[in-house]
């Protein structure tokens, strides 16, 4: 474990940054800030926590004129005052004052660090001169950084946040896109403060939604309402479903929370036969079937298929069970299709894994039933609830006579209000809801008056909004750090999406949380957490965009081995993946090429691993043959997104790869580029090869010179096809998927492809810190914030970058911890 | 290979009430209060706001002949009952959609740009900036008195990929068309239930809803009086953006305020539509349904429905075409290509023509709905194909209270009318005089 290097009095040295792996490991740092000491008052940004140089380096920075000679023989050429390419003008950079001009300098590291200069065709300094100047550069803007601390803002929970609160407080499951609108993301992720604004249509939502989850919790929900789930259309039931009882064959597992103690109602629609046509005929000719419905896996009704839903109205209205009791609370409800032995033969010789149900009756072939929908209706004869989670969570105390009614819910109150305000609930507090309690009460019972001050509990801003205060005593301009409450709720909202839980409260109440020891011990104990699951799928589905596999739609005639099967278990791949790093606290390093991923036996077969049985995820080791699935790279939830619907994009491949692995972005394309021409309807016509087409870009100038930075990257990746699948030929022609990157790298597939990241990956450690920076703080990452990620990066080298490092490090820097005070306009304005 | 789609019946709105679409039971719940309030003689007008991305196929949308008495071209054939209703617009350029001097292929964020004609700020961040759409500009001049001063709908989530707009846009220039400040985008909602029950409020009966409402307006009271204390030692841009908390406040207050008044005759029965259909068809003609109730019941004068995100790879099986709108909107020039994808804008028309026919079979005061209403149809592009932004398509669907002449084609000069100039005499139909807005040189002339 590395151990940190304590300096009296805040000093920090930034010392020789990371270097490529060529050449000799990278430097440790000479010195590193103090974290900040646990007993201290508001800092100001002179002593600010770690990650902020602020003083002068110990060693002077070598001679200007040596990088000024650099610049002027490898860069001035093209980026000069009169050609002003890029609109970057190094000949008028003044070297000796770089701190000044911060924001072109690291647009100057960004492409340096990532070998994007001097382009290939130009002449390149060698390796070791090349490091030395980016050095340099950067301790030079890490010698003059000056701290960024721009408040995030008032943070509105969005709506993954709100769902999970709802979860933390009350135990109970929501879907709360029934209750909230989406909301828009900016830097590429949806929790950024300034972006989540307010409007009359939000907060009716969030007023309703209060409403609803109130009698939802309190288990006073009296009139039946409908819930219906959908079977993806394109989702095969072939094959057992993981979580329904083995000896099951298809169906869906649902996961509802039934509102009251009562009689549901389930109906079950088929999928019918037929194109498009209303249809009294269910999908499927095997005869036989059974379906049973079961509740938490105890069977509740068996049918028969083809006497009670195979045929008749049902088939187009969905068949019902007959009611069926049920205690309120969150239950499985298994509705699946008893496995038989059974093999039709189409199975046997059915050449693509594409769900039956998509391809309508095929003369000559049979098909098992398929269930299309499953709506839960009901409460029927609601008795309200009796025992649930949200009732065991909410009811701390049960009054034992009306005269100790008050004092109960008081108790009831102010625990919920300490947890959902994320701070001790003051009298106020208290007095507020206990008005909303009594108004209930009257109307009512004593549950219906905590159910009454819940509501108003859920609709208050200091629930819907983080609010953070800002002290009076620090002069505007000056920076603080923010409460130890508001560093908690920091905390769990980065790694949980949630509200902190009792002990961060506990802890923070007791002014320990700033402790940089505490900070540590509850890091790692939330990071260990099952609730930073969040952080894994909110984080992971942006940053890398697997909420996109969402709406990938790649052309069922050119790839129907695609289903909504595959794109599940793309999506846990990259799910159970990325959780590793973060539970097993490995390297970040590993997301480039770890050589084990997660399959069940659907994605073993896409992905040509044997030996892989059943719906069950599990790791697999990835040997020399299985080498094209190692890290990022080689999943195919990354390559299937990066494609078009209708054929590889070495284009967006490349592009994608550029930016998520080394944080820079090809030029925007020009206007009015006509599109590829599509593949002909022929099958037996003469297409060219996907690097044919790409051919035609390097004959044209124009178009060469930016396709040839990004190109080769994705020319790479060629082997994989639209949806990831690996393939020697295209359009019969051996793949060659060579090329030579914009560094003068000569590659030749994914495997020499991912050496040469990982030869970038000190740029890709920056990559992934920017973007988890920008995750954590809720606002955008800029060039002034560089000099912190490069020391939050170097920090984490010496654990040869663990997840916890990095998290670590963000959790202690000064951004994290601190808030810039703001000029009061209005006190400006009154006088 | 034998490929058909797969067909789930899929009622998803009444539970209840057999096989009936939604509208027969929806009218029976208009409070019969609001709707013949209504006093025949000065009925008020209606605006709708419908945008498409992605163009139409050239060759496919402009009659042949100009002023009247054209065949309708194959993809406006839907709205051909309507003729006299239809004012079909060619010609127009939207500017504000193209990329701006320096930057290139950034012209699939601009959706917002539709109506406000001015080319959005390009940024990822919180410094949004797009201009007022005229929707907003005409609520706050008609909409006022009712229960919502406008309803934004859409009919795709933009959920699923959020992360995924491009060029440096935000995704709010494509999330929303509709922006009540230059700086503020409101939210389009997907959900029918949640539009539902804005309009008649949530709760099983009658007495239930009022109580409901009764209790959210307590509710707003309290918040409103304990943001006082909440304002105090926070700083001052989270003090601007809880007093636009405090506004929002105040504005449900004023709704709940109607609402309550109007509760005494609030629908009986006890049937909500339920979630978000998954089909494109029943979805949007939902949407439609309860935007033609909202009318009826006088409960808003203002809509506007985002049919479609931009880039999307959403199929429409009904059209008949195999291919999603993105990838079939870049047609290639090619014949068969181009058919098919007029024949998938004919289809989005023809949802549009469901709406229309329900609003001319509502009477309203000396006429019908349609009558009273204006719906402006477009998009933002010309050639898709080619990215283009000029010839680009526009239809006007209503009579504006006798304000529009139907029946009519008008061809304007290509590449010299800005869409700005059509939203500024769309405002003038409903009072808003202005000298411009957007991007408009002036007024389109003859309309």
């Amino acid at each position: 474990m590395y151990k940190k290097i304590i300096v009296a009095g805040g000093l920090a040295v930034a010392s020789v940054a990371l270097v490529s792996g060529q050449a000799a490991g990278p430097q440790r740092p000479a010195a590193r800030s103090a974290p900040p000491a646990s007993t201290s008052a508001p800092r100001t940004s002179t002593s600010a926590p770690q990650g902020q140089a602020s003083e002068a380096p110990a060693t002077p920075a070598p001679d200007v004129a040596a990088q000024r000679a650099l610049l002027d023989r490898y860069c001035v050429t093209c980026h000069n005052e009169k050609l002003k390419t890029a609109n970057l003008m190094l000949d008028k950079l003044d070297l000796a004052r770089l701190g000044d001009q911060a924001q072109v300098g690291e647009k100057v590291v960004r492409k340096l660090r990532a070998g994007m200069m001097p382009p290939s065709g130009m002449p390149r300094p060698d390796q070791a001169t090349r490091e030395g100047l980016i050095g340099w550069l950067e301790r030079e803007l890490d010698r003059h950084a000056t701290t960024h601390l721009p408040p995030p803002g008032l943070h509105r929970l969005n709506r993954a946040e709100y769902a999970n609160a709802i979860r933390d407080l009350l135990a109970l499951e929501v879907d709360a896109t029934k209750f909230l609108p989406s909301d828009d993301s900016s830097y590429g992720f949806d929790n950024m403060a300034g972006t989540l604004g307010m409007s009359p249509a939000l907060l009716e939502a969030y007023l309703s939604a209060a409403g609803k989850i109130s009698r939802l919790a309190i288990g006073s929900v009296t009139a039946p309402t409908m819930t219906q789930y959908t079977v993806p259309p394109g989702f095969s039931q072939n094959y057992h479903i993981e979580g329904l009882p083995f000896g099951t064959r298809g169906g869906i597992l649902i996961e509802h929370e039934f509102p009251a103690d009562a009689e549901y109602v389930f109906k079950i629609t088929p999928v019918s036969e037929g194109n498009m046509g209303q249809s009294n005929k269910a999908f499927g000719q095997i005869k036989g079937e059974k379906l049973q419905v079961t509740i938490d896996g105890e069977l509740v009704k068996l049918f028969d298929w083809d006497r009670e839903m195979g045929q008749g109205e049902g088939v187009r209205f969905g068949v019902p069970t007959p009611r069926i009791p049920v205690k309120a609370g969150l239950h499985k409800v298994g509705v699946t299709f008893l496995a038989t032995n059974y093999e039709p033969d189409s199975s046997l010789n059915q050449p693509f894994e594409r769900a039956t149900i998509e391809t309508g009756g095929i003369p000559g072939f049979v098909f098992f039933p398929h269930i299309g929908l499953v709506r839960v209706e009901g409460p029927y004869d609601a008795m309200g609830a009796d025992v649930t989670p949200s009732r065991r969570k909410i009811f701390v105390c049960r009054p034992s006579s009306a005269k100790n009614e008050e004092g109960c819910a008081r108790t009831i109150l102010s625990t919920l209000a300490s947890q959902a305000f994320r701070r001790p609930a003051s009298a106020q507090d208290v007095g507020t809801l206990m008005e909303f309690y009594r108004e209930g009460r009257n109307e009512g019972t004593f549950d219906s008056g905590i159910e009454a001050a819940l509501q108003r509990l859920l609709a208050d801003p200091e629930f819907v909004y983080r609010r953070e205060t800002e002290p009076a005593n620090v002069p505007p301009g000056k920076s603080y750090r923010v409460s130890d409450l508001a560093l908690a709720s920091r905390l769990s909202f980065f790694l949980w999406s949630s509200l902190p839980d009792r002990e961060l409260l506990t802890l923070a109440g007791q002014g320990q949380l700033k402790d940089p020891a505490v900070l540590e011990r509850q890091v790692k104990r939330m990071l260990a957490d099952s609730r930073s699951e969040a952080l894994v799928s909110n984080f992971t589905g942006q940053w890398l965009n697997v909420r996109g596999l969402q709406v990938a739609d790649p052309v069922m005639l050119l790839y129907p081995d695609f289903d909504d099967n595959l794109r599940d278990a793309f999506r846990r791949e990259m799910e159970l993946f990325f959780d590793s790093i973060v539970h097993e606290d490995r390297s970040i390093l590993d997301l480039l090429s770890a050589d084990y991923t997660f399959v069940d036996e659907r994605l073993a077969k896409h992905y040509g691993i044997p030996n892989v049985y059943g719906s069950r995820f599990r790791r697999v080791t990835l040997g020399p043959d299985l080498d094209m699935r190692r890290g990022l790279l080689g999943k195919g939830a990354l390559l299937t997104i990066t494609s078009l619907p209708a054929r590889t994009s070495p284009v967006a491949r490349g592009k994608w790869v550029m930016q998520t692995f080394l944080g820079v972005s090809p030029p925007d394309p020009p206007p009015n580029v006509p599109d590829l021409k599509p593949k002909k309807g022929d099958a037996n016509a003469k297409e060219p090869t996907m690097r044919e087409r790409m051919e035609q870009h390097r004959a044209n100038p124009y178009c060469a010179s930016c396709h040839k930075i990004f190109e080769p990257f994705g020319i790479a990746l060629e082997n994989y096809d639209g949806i990831g699948k690996w393939r020697i030929k295209d359009e019969g022609v051996p793949i060659d998927s060579s090329g030579v990157l914009v560094d003068g790298t000569a590659v030749d597939g994914v495997a020499s492809l991912r050496e040469t990241l990982v030869r970038y990956s000190p740029q890709f450690v920056r990559v992934v810190t920017e973007k988890l920076l920008t995750y954590a703080l809720g606002r955008g990452v800029e060039y002034a914030d560089m000099p912190l990620v490069r020391s939050i990066a170097r920090d984490a080298a010496g654990s040869n970058y663990r997840f916890s490092s990095l998290v670590l490090g963000i959790v202690r820097s000064a951004p994290f911890q601190m808030n810039i005070k703001q000029p009061n306009t209005e006190q400006q304005a009154a006088r | 290979m034998y490929l058909t789609k797969k067909h789930i019946p899929r009622r998803t709105f009444l539970r209840g009430a057999g096989v009936t679409l939604a509208l027969p039971l929806l009218d029976a719940m208009i409070p019969a209060g609001t709707l013949l309030a209504q006093t025949a003689a000065n009925p008020p007008s209606r605006f709708v706001g419908i945008f498409f991305p992605h163009g139409m196929a050239p060759g496919y949308w402009i009659p042949k002949t100009e002023g009247t008495g054209w065949e309708f071209p194959l993809i406006y054939k839907p709205l051909e009952p309507y003729r006299e209703h239809v004012t079909v617009l060619s010609g127009l350029h939207a500017r504000c959609a193209e990329a701006a001097p320096g930057e290139t292929a950034a012209d699939h964020w601009v959706a917002s740009a539709f109506m406000s004609a001015n080319k959005p700020r390009r940024t990822a961040g919180a410094d949004l900036f797009n201009g007022t759409t005229i929707d907003q500009l005409i609520a706050k001049k008609i909409g006022q008195e009712t229960l919502l001063p406008s309803m934004q709908l859409a009919v795709e989530d933009p959920g699923a990929a959020s992360s995924n707009c491009g060029e440096g846009y935000s995704c709010a220039y494509s999330n929303s068309i509709s922006w009540s400040t230059p700086t503020t985008p409101l939210p389009m909602e997907l959900n029918p239930q949640v539009v539902f029950e804005r309009m008649f409020g949530d709760g099983s009966s009658a007495q239930q809803r009022a109580a409901r409402r009764a209790r959210d307006r307590s509710i707003l009271d309290s918040v409103t009086g304990s943001l006082a204390r909440l304002r105090t030692d926070i700083s001052a841009s989270d003090r601007r953006r809880l007093d636009q908390f405090a506004q929002d406040v105040r504005e449900i207050e004023r709704r709940l305020q109607i609402a309550m008044k109007a509760s005494q005759e609030a629908p009986t029965a006890s049937t909500v539509p339920v979630g978000v259909p998954d089909s494109f068809d029943q979805h949007i003609k939902l949407h439609f349904d309860l935007l033609a109730l909202a009318f009826r019941g006088d409960l808003t004068r203002v809509g506007t429905l985002l049919g479609a995100r931009d880039l999307t790879n959403r199929f429409f099986p009904e059209s008949g075409l195999t291919m999603s709108f993105h990838a079939g909107s870049h047609h290639g020039e090619d014949t068969t290509r181009l058919m098919a994808y007029a024949k998938m804008n004919q289809y989005h028309i023809k949802m549009l023509a469901h709406f229309v026919d329900q609003l001319a079979h509502t009477p309203d005061g000396d006429g019908t709905l349609l009558d009273h209403s204006l719906i402006l149809y477009g998009t933002n592009m010309g050639n898709s194909n080619q990215h283009l932004h000029y010839d680009v398509p526009h239809v006007l669907v209503g009579k504006a209270s006798g304000q529009l002449k139907g029946g009519r084609h008008l061809a304007y000069p290509s590449k010299t009318v800005p869409t700005g100039n059509l939203l500024l005499s769309v405002l003038d139909k409903f009072g808003v005089n202005q000298d411009s807005v957007g991007d408009s040189t002036g007024r389109l002339e003859n309309l």
